[in-house]
């Protein structure tokens, strides 16, 4: 066994032996046991980190087995598998060491070990969905995290919304692997092998691959199937949450990613589908978060966002392979792993933060916070770094996916097709749209979380999170400055070592230029002349001091950008009065109110919801009126289509 | 070809000596016009030093992010400035001159100015805030695309390369969807800029202000940095405009009368856009806040009709 082998086994039994011991021990409450695990786990996703790393340099597929118990798993990972190992594995160091913290905050013990032993399964589920060489171990542990992370979602069990949120992700995560299961014996059914590997001779891909996507798309919680995502990530814990938005969702574009690109052949319709579906994911996913106030929805609806911004990259890549385009094809093959991991790191970064003004305030509702800059610094400098990062400004690194997108679309006019020119264009003006949105989101969550004065008393008394959930976060924000601002020098290499040249903005020396005029801007202000400086109250029309109730809300914030685009949330106003007389003339009482209406859900999910309730509700009551002839009659026919359908197929 | 570094110099020399004064020269068309006098021309120089030498009151709510913004935002303008050659085009330097991050430098300035105009909990400074970011996550978009149809008609996504190829291109062989652009660019740089039709820079009616509301609780020199810095994307936007759409004169090699000439000429064709903005304005009342994506959108068909007639072409 070569020393990639060790480390590859060692990592997993790291990962192994905090989950069995997490459940073995679950009912004891002995305080080392979980941060043992974590400590365990910590350096497994280090090992595995540096498995994934030497496979990305070296280039060469590492091919394994594990066996487990009685049956062998075999891994093959080759440098795609490996890039989503490395994202896992990164996120998840980053994350563990901020549960360190986050534990302490959970008063039962039980529940702490449950967390811990939950955690590992899932880390490691995902980190096995990505290694399978098989559809069976594919979809086994596909079916792993699901149930894993169904668990996590469900951990404050006692709570209303957590039953609804969890029911509700559950069967999403179960329509997704109904549709994969199908698409998954259609592949057996046509090659007659498990072996994920480059298949030839489809007949007919086209159903195989809308399976794909549906299976796919609805994990990856792409628009019209994103629901679960807004329910379940406020409903779980912080950590949870950071690993299900940060890698859990990637883990199901991989699988797209991966059997499209295995297929013998992708249609240019393919790629324009899932360039569609991406901007409208992109787009919608911002314009909902404009409106939310629940800080972990908000960001779940940018997670859809950014699903839809790396879906624009992997539909791009598909239009431009299509036309030969190859250069400008890798370009956005790129963005949009790029982009994957970029998102993976400031949405967990972001979470995480968020995780922690959420155990500070004991609210989600950003209208209750405020003035939290003072209270909880550090956090505040890491939500900040993930605010610029996630809204695309330089020199973060959010800024350079989008930009390699950008700098695709406005080279699309190599394309000779001009309806495919017109598509593109238009994708272009609402992806540009998306991104300034995302800007105008951040200013608006960062301003009323951390800004100005507390709104609520638990606000006003928020302390800083511990010491290792600022470390966790420090992780993952050191990460998108550096791959921000080093990302021309780590393209170089990987230019070297893929002969993929992608053209990028030096944002090295732009970095410098801007923090030394930054930095030598601020000191002249702070120490020129400092005794013409003075605190005090700024002007406050007369009012005698200013107070939480007089600032701009999150609502009052976004009010105009939701008035411009009232066409797409599909508000409803409701106004109801009484009157003491018939002329309507003396009003007694009265309300109005604006709803938002739930539009996917009410129009796409609730009909097939009630279709499927009446279906069942007739062989319920076919099943239950127990009357003797007609069960015979039923027998009869069942009996004779069957000699029929058996008749037809022999 | 010319050293960044001579360029570098050059250009934020002239940028920063020359920005205030299109202020004032703005306001003084727009007054004659009105039949009144107007300020002095070194209006904006006097109010720049004065501002500089005033106390700084920062509110007791506000934290560092309201020092840290100002800075900030002027070491995004400087740094702008190195992206767009006002007289001479340099030889290209990492990732300067690039469009698009150009744009995301201004959008970063705007994040932190906004974030700024939140700080201190008054209703004014969160007001400008969320008008300022309504008006451009619709205005933004729109540039993005002026620019995408700048680099369909050009095949350059950067400023360096469009200017040189622009002024070395015969006039009469310019793309004729130019002209197009140049209505769209005018209207971004209109909108930007916080000017009438879109926002009124002289009012201090507060609720008809957009961009002043959210510089309402600065003061002193921090005051003196915005102001600098709005001067400054002003003139930037500006030379982008002239340079494109008014070629001529750009200079590609050093030399010391070229220079001077290319500054004079630079001077000449920024006065008269200068003058052409003040007419412009004082022929146009404010739209009401909810009238501009309208507005808005006027540019963003018309660089899309540009890009259609690429694709058609």
């Amino acid at each position: 066994m070569d020393i990639l082998g060790v480390l590859l086994g060692t990592g997993i039994l790291f990962f192994c032996i905090p989950g069995v011991l997490g459940l073995l021990l679950a009912k004891k409450s002995v305080k080392v046991v979980p941060f043992l695990c974590l400590s365990l786990m910590i350096t497994g996703s280090l090992l595995l980190l540096f498995f994934s790393g030497s496979v990305l340099w070296s280039g060469e597929v590492s091919h394994s087995s594990i066996t487990m118990v009685w049956f062998e798993i075999p891994l093959f990972i080759d440098r795609l598998a490996a890039f989503f190992i490395l994202c896992i594995t990164i996120i998840s160091i980053g994350v563990l060491i901020y549960s360190f913290g986050y534990l302490k905050h959970i008063p039962s013990a039980l529940k702490r070990n449950f967390l811990v032993a939950l955690m590992s399964f899932f880390i490691l589920s995902m980190i096995f969905v990505v290694a399978s060489e098989q559809m069976l171990s594919f979809l086994f542990f596909w079916e792993i995290m699901a149930l894993a992370s169904f668990f996590l979602v469900m951990f404050n069990y006692e709570e209303d919304d957590t039953k609804k949120a969890g029911l509700f992700y559950l069967v999403m995560t179960q329509l997704s692997t109904l549709f994969l299961l199908a698409a998954f014996l259609m592949i057996y059914n046509e090659t007659g092998s498990l072996t994920i590997t480059a298949w030839t001779g489809f007949t007919n891909p086209t159903i195989l691959f809308l399976f794909l996507l549906l299976g796919f798309g609805t994990k990856a919680g792409v628009i019209p199937f994103h629901k679960w995502l807004p329910y379940a990530h406020p409903a779980s814990p912080s950590p949870v949450s950071a690993l299900m938005s940060g890698i859990m969702i990637k883990v199901a574009l991989y699988g797209l990613l991966r059997f499209i690109l295995l297929l013998p052949s992708q249609p240019l319709w393919w790629g324009l589908v899932i360039l569609v579906l991406g901007t409208i994911s992109a787009l919608l996913g911002v314009i909902y978060a404009l409106k939310e106030h629940d800080i972990k929805c908000l960001l779940a609806y940018h997670s859809i966002e950014n699903i839809g911004i790396i879906l624009i990259g992997i539909g791009l890549y598909l239009v431009f392979l299509f036309y030969g385009f190859e250069e400008l094809a890798w370009v956005s093959f790129a963005a949009a792993l790029f982009h994957t991991l970029n998102h993976a790191l400031f949405k967990s970064l972001l979470f995480m933060s968020a995780g922690s003004v959420v155990t500070a305030t004991q609210t989600k509702n950003i209208d209750k916070m405020g003035g939290l800059i003072k209270r909880m610094p550090f956090t505040a400098v890491f939500f900040l770094i993930g605010a610029v990062s996630i809204a695309g400004l330089p020199p973060f690194n959010g800024f350079v996916s989008e930009f390699m997108l950008f700098s695709v679309f406005f080279q699309s006019n190599v394309i000779a097709s001009p309806i495919i020119k017109v598509i593109l264009f238009l994708c272009l003006s609402l992806f540009a749209m998306t991104s300034t949105l995302a800007v105008a989101c951040f200013v608006k969550v960062f301003g009323t979380v951390f800004l100005a004065h507390p709104r609520s008393s638990e606000a006003a008394e928020a302390k800083e999170a511990s010491f290792s959930m600022a470390i966790g976060q420090a992780v993952l924000a050191f990460f998108c400055i550096v791959l921000g601002v080093f990302s021309f020098q780590i393209f170089g290499i990987v230019a070297q070592k893929t002969g993929v040249a992608i053209v990028l903005p030096d944002l090295l020396g732009f970095s410098i230029i801007l923090g030394v005029l930054v930095i030598a801007l601020f000191l002249a202000v702070r120490f020129l002349n400092p005794k013409n400086v003075r605190i005090s109250e700024t002007w406050g029309c007369g009012i005698s001091s200013q107070n939480a109730t007089m600032e701009y809300t999150a609502s009052g914030f976004s009010e105009p950008i939701i008035t411009i685009f009232s066409s797409i949330y599909r508000t409803k106003k409701t106004n109801q009065r009484t009157f003491h007389d018939e002329f309507g003339a003396v009003f007694k009482e009265g309300y109005a109110e604006i709803t938002l209406l739930k539009f996917f859900e009410k129009y796409l999910y609730m009909p097939i919801v009630r279709v499927i309730q009446s279906i069942s509700s007739v062989l319920y009551n076919l099943q239950n009126e127990v009357e003797l002839d007609r069960d015979i009659l039923f027998g009869f026919l069942t009996i004779v289509i069957l000699l029929v359908i058996v008749g037809v197929a022999v | 070809m010319i050293s960044f570094g001579i360029y570098a110099v050059l250009n934020i020399t002239l940028v920063i000596l020359a920005a205030p004064l299109y202020l004032s020269l703005i306001k003084k068309v727009k007054a004659r016009i009105q039949r009144r006098r107007g300020p002095p021309l070194l209006q904006p120089y006097y109010t720049l030093c004065k501002l500089l030498k005033k106390e700084v009151v920062y509110s007791s709510t506000s934290s560092w992010i309201m020092r840290f913004a100002p800075s900030l935002n002027l070491a995004c303008m400087l740094t702008a400035t190195l992206f767009v050659p006002l007289v001479a085009v340099p030889a290209a330097f990492g990732g300067f001159g690039n469009i698009i991050l150009f744009l995301y430098l201004l959008a970063l300035a705007k994040f932190f100015m906004a974030l700024g105009g939140l700080d201190a909990g008054s209703t004014f400074g969160g007001m400008g805030s969320s008008r300022e970011m309504s008006i451009s996550s619709i205005i933004e978009p729109v540039a993005i695309i002026v620019f995408a149809a700048l680099a369909f008609v050009f095949h350059s996504m950067n400023f360096f390369e469009i200017f040189a190829m622009v002024s070395q291109t015969p006039l009469t062989q310019l793309n004729p969807s130019l002209l197009l652009m140049a209505i769209s660019l005018f209207i971004v740089l209109i909108t930007e800029t916080a000017r009438i039709p879109v926002d009124n820079p002289e009012t201090h009616l507060e609720l008809t202000m957009i961009h002043e509301a959210m510089l309402l609780e600065q003061s002193g020199r921090t005051l003196a940095m915005y102001e600098l810095s709005a001067a400054i994307k002003q003139l930037l936007l500006m030379a982008i405009l002239i340079n494109i759409f008014m070629p001529g004169g750009i200079l590609l090699q050093l030399t010391v009368s070229g220079v001077l000439i290319a500054v004079a000429l630079f001077f000449l064709k920024s006065v008269a856009l200068a003058i052409f903005i003040g007419i412009f304005e004082s022929y146009f009342a404010k739209l009401r806040l909810f009238r501009l994506p309208s507005f808005l959108l006027i540019a963003f068909f018309l660089s899309l009709l540009i890009i259609l007639l690429e694709v058609l072409a």
